[in-house]
């Protein structure tokens, strides 16, 4: 097999996009179609006590009205089957769904939401972490004992999901630190904020519906529609036209049942667009918010000796999901440190705020940010430089980890060494620059995946796959990787993506797993061609297939390229009688053991293929201001081996980017009310071009024979997890002390520096 | 109030006839059928809807149709050069500036008017320039390459 390296990688669906031909979801329209617009809660916790249609059914112009009486009786939800499609006695969050209207056009669509009669009953809002877990609180869902669960899901009051993962004896281990580090740190949630807002268009043929969506999990949400709609499989085909980006908040199963269920009842296909402000409000994914308390004991020399932590994660008002983020959160406090006593406990707290979900890399930034940052004033009370601590405490290949697993050969060390050179770390900066570092890390999710491919009688080829690009261009890569085992060019093939009634099952674009998972599935599926493809050349080169070399568009005997024939030719053969046509998934990578001992375990104490990172990143402080400016990102990835470097470069850029928005600018703000305060990009402000700093790439690749094709690792959640983290050790370099508070904005710096509140410290 | 009037997209003369508060965007991609042109925030906030009135980069969604009357539109449809594709989106491929695709279009119109208007500019100027359009996947490194190296290619 010949690989193929491809410094510049064009991807297959870019003159689409750079023309403005391709479409996106909200680009279609079907003849006939009606406009879907939502009734929201707009309040954040509250019982129903009136709910009245019937006015705004009687508008002309007004083809349906539809609430919760109007669909199957179903709880979804994996594995805590907390919602419902419509509000049910009582709404939770704001932005919670009541009635769904489908109408003639947007405003006649709009004026029957208005003419919506709800009357409410106030409730009490939950809205603190630690408030909702207190004794007493008022619960979120009242009847959540009654939820059928699954198995694993450890749950108790106004919480929906615990893990603990405990090692070794903590206290032992405090007893014998030269110092206790006590740190507690919290970030805000964020929204994950694809600059495409999402839209479903459904229409029904018969018993059949399809529908057109902005998913990043177009078999998840079609299998929300069969399970809310209890249609069967077969019956529902989800097609995903370009998806206009995601980063997890078009993962899950979102809006697609609301709008078949409005098209069937109204016999028209039926289009959903939100707006800007929707997307702020409504989706079950944003970034949870956090509280985070950590303890380490610490030895003279560096050696930790143990880490106790406590975490909160917010839910918010329905789990999506999120059940597996205690865990996962557990882990990034511990973080990838050979650490002997652990017991870290974590809860995924219920509140009356928008739910939580999949946003790139979950959990990870926020504890990573406080883990990183804890470390480093673990090193200050030490007097050690914090590079050094880090070098004497972490992870490596035959090290037991903070969970139990033992690692193979892993990039970690050489990721921190590869950063803090290119960095220049140590070297003299001016008064008001200085140098964070932080090392995260962020496993690998081995999964189910399928692909089939056909060459057609002139030897083109067709991969369908059930993989979903969301713009990281992995599904792009596939194309390479099937070109490859047939000795054929990536041109040679053309992606059929994205339909569930097409491909078999894929994930999605989840979990930065596309590679991972379908590659092995394309793999697969190009081995099975090619080994057709050699027993008809045999035939034909009177050769035994097994001499038979597949290169350069030819099958050739090995040794001799001159009793070659084409692809193309055999193929021409093959469409007389047996079709060229492969079929694969392949055996996922196993998921490796782990020693510690796991309340709640949610599968995440031993990772498949675990990613590693170091940012090395050096900020210019106002110290007048408060204002931080990013001056130079260097980056050191360990992601196994890189098949696309202008893919991975792109994506570690892009993390990089979302990174510091969430360091520096991005946070929700929540009133007293329970609403979103800034749900608006006026107020809400993501990074732009002007803010870009430099950013150096370096790819340690460390192939991890358990992991994707060719030892690849996955690429594009990781880039994300250590930004916020090395920013704020390079803030507290120049101010003294650690803002406690993500987003780091200047307000907070500014406050910290000159004010010196903030909690925790050396006990 | 409806008003009948021409609107110039791309040097074709469109007749449409719509409601006076209706926005440059919508009227494109729903009654001319140009869908290239996208719509992220409808707050003047990401650039998604820049389109060129005479030449100069405006959000689409914060104006009104009316107002584009007599004037001359460029949409990214109006971008390639006959069969060739414009400097702009052939760099923007092979730098790997393009991911989802979603902000390509507006980013392109507002390096139109940049390069339009500024022959060489220095990497803070299509930093500047680029600065009203939001990409959320490729951090812009790759993006503002692209527009450098177009620039470059320009001369």
């Amino acid at each position: 097999m010949a690989i193929t390296e491809s410094p510049r990688f064009v991807r297959a669906d870019g003159p689409d996009k750079v023309t403005g031909s391709g479409r996106y979801t909200a680009d279609m329209n079907l003849t006939g179609q009606l406009v879907a617009k939502f009734r929201y809660a707009d309040v954040a916790s509250a019982r129903i006590t009136r709910l009245d249609v019937s006015a705004a059914k009687a508008m002309p112009g007004v083809f349906a009205v539809i609430t919760d009486e109007d669909v199957p009786d179903v709880h979804y939800g994996s594995p805590v089957p907390d919602r419902t499609l419509f509000a049910r006695d009582a709404v939770r969050y704001e932005g919670e769904v009541v009635a769904a209207v489908a109408a003639v056009d947007a405003a006649t669509a709009q004026s029957a939401v208005d003419a919506i009669v709800v009357e409410y009953e106030a409730l009490p809002i939950v809205a603190d972490l630690e408030a909702s877990m207190a004794e007493g609180s008022p619960l979120v869902h009242e009847r959540w004992e009654t939820y059928d669960v699954g198995d694993g899901t450890e749950q108790r009051p106004n919480v929906a999901s615990f893990s603990s993962i405990e090692k070794g004896d903590v206290q032992a281990g405090l007893d014998q630190a030269d110092h206790v580090v006590t740190s507690r740190y919290e970030a805000d949630g964020t929204h994950a904020i694809p600059i495409e807002p999402r839209a479903v268009i459904a229409q029904w043929e018969g018993d059949k519906v399809t529908i057109w969506t902005s998913s990043q999990v177009p078999f998840d949400a079609r299998n929300g529609v069969c399970e809310t709609l209890q249609l069967s499989a077969n019956r529902v085909r989800v097609i995903v036209p370009h998806l206009g980006g995601g980063f997890g908040g078009k993962c899950g199963f979102h809006f697609e049942a609301h709008v078949a269920a409005l098209a069937r009842a109204t016999r028209r296909p039926v289009k959903l667009v939100f707006s800007r402000r929707e997307e702020f409000l409504a989706p079950d994914r944003r970034r949870e918010s956090m509280i985070i308390d950590i303890t380490t004991g610490v030895r003279n020399d560096g050696t930790i000796t143990a880490r106790t932590g406590w975490v909160a994660v917010e839910n918010g008002a329905y789990t999506a999901d999120s059940a597996f983020f205690p865990q996962l959160s557990a882990m990034h406090v511990a973080g990838p440190y050979a650490i002997a006593n652990v017991f870290i406990e974590s809860s995924l707290v219920y509140t009356n705020h928008q739910p939580s979900g999949s946003v790139r890399a979950p959990t990870a930034p926020q504890a990573c940010w406080a883990s990183e940052s804890h470390n480093d004033e673990v090193a200050r009370a030490i007097g050690m430089d914090p590079v050094e601590f880090r070098r004497r405490n972490l992870v490596d290949e035959g090290i037991e980890g903070p969970s139990g697993q033992v690692y193979g050969d892993i990039g970690v060390r050489r990721c921190l060494e590869a950063a803090v050179e290119a960095a220049g770390y140590g070297d003299d900066l001016p008064a008001d620059e200085a140098i964070g570092v932080a090392v995260g890390w962020w496993p690998s999710f081995p999964g189910p995946s399928g692909a089939y491919i056909k060459l057609d009688g002139d030897g083109s080829g067709q991969i369908i796959t059930g993989a979903q690009e969301c713009g990281t261009g992995s599904v792009m890569t596939l194309r390479q990787l099937a070109a490859d085992e047939l000795g054929m060019d990536a041109e040679d093939f053309q992606l059929v993506y994205q339909d569930t009634s097409a491909a078999p099952y894929d994930t999605g674009a989840t979990g930065s797993q596309t590679l991972l998972n379908n590659g092995r599935a394309v793999v697969e599926s190009a081995k099975e061609i090619a080994e057709q493809l050699r027993e008809l050349a045999a035939d034909q080169l009177e050769a035994a297939a097994a001499d038979i070399v597949l290169a350069g568009g030819n099958a050739h005997v090995a040794g001799s390229p001159d009793k070659s024939v084409s692809i193309p030719e055999l193929a021409g053969i093959a469409a007389g009688g047996e079709l060229l046509i492969g079929k694969g998934s392949g055996t996922p990578p196993e998921y490796p053991s782990a020693s510690a001992t796991c309340v709640g375990d949610q599968g995440m104490a031993g990772w498949a293929g675990p990613q590693f990172s170091c940012h090395a990143i050096r900020i210019r402080l106002d110290r007048e201001t408060g204002v931080v400016r990013v001056l130079d990102v260097f980056a050191a990835h360990d992601s196994g081996t890189i098949i696309n470097p202008v893919g991975a470069r792109g994506q570690v850029e892009g993390g990089i980017m979302m990174g510091i928005g969430q360091a520096l600018t991005e946070g929700t703000r929540y009133g007293d009310d329970g609403r979103q305060q800034n749900p608006a990009l006026l107020e809400y402000k993501l990074q732009t071009a002007a803010d870009v700093p430099t950013i150096h790439t370096t790819f340690i690749e460390v192939p991890d024979p358990n992991a994707g094709p060719r030892g690849a690792k996955g690429v594009a959640e990781a880039p994300n997890v250590p930004t916020a983290a090395a920013i704020a050790n390079a803030i507290t370099k120049l101010i003294g002390r650690p803002v406690r508070q993500l987003p780091m904005t200047a307000e907070r710096v500014w406050t910290t520096s000159n004010t010196g509140s903030e909690q925790g410290g050396e006990s | 109030m409806s008003e009948s009037f021409d609107l110039e997209v791309n040097g074709v003369a469109y007749p449409v006839s719509v409601d006076q508060s209706r926005n440059l965007l919508s009227v494109i991609r729903e009654e001319i059928g140009l869908t290239g042109t996208k719509e992220g925030c409808d707050d003047c906030e990401c650039g998604a809807c820049m389109v060129l009135l005479d030449g100069q980069p405006v959000n689409s969604c914060s104006y009104l149709a009316v107002q584009a009357q007599g004037r001359s539109i460029t949409t990214v449809e109006g971008v390639m050069q006959g069969d060739e594709m414009h400097v702009l989106q052939r760099k923007l491929l092979e730098e790997g500036g393009v991911q989802c695709g979603f902000c390509t279009p507006g980013m392109i119109m507002s390096a139109h008017a940049l390069l339009d208007r500024t022959a060489n500019p220095t990497p803070e100027d299509v930093r500047i320039g680029l600065s009203g359009n939001l990409c959320r996947c490729t951090g812009y490194a790759k993006i503002l390459a692209a527009v450098e190296h177009a620039a470059a290619e320009l001369g």
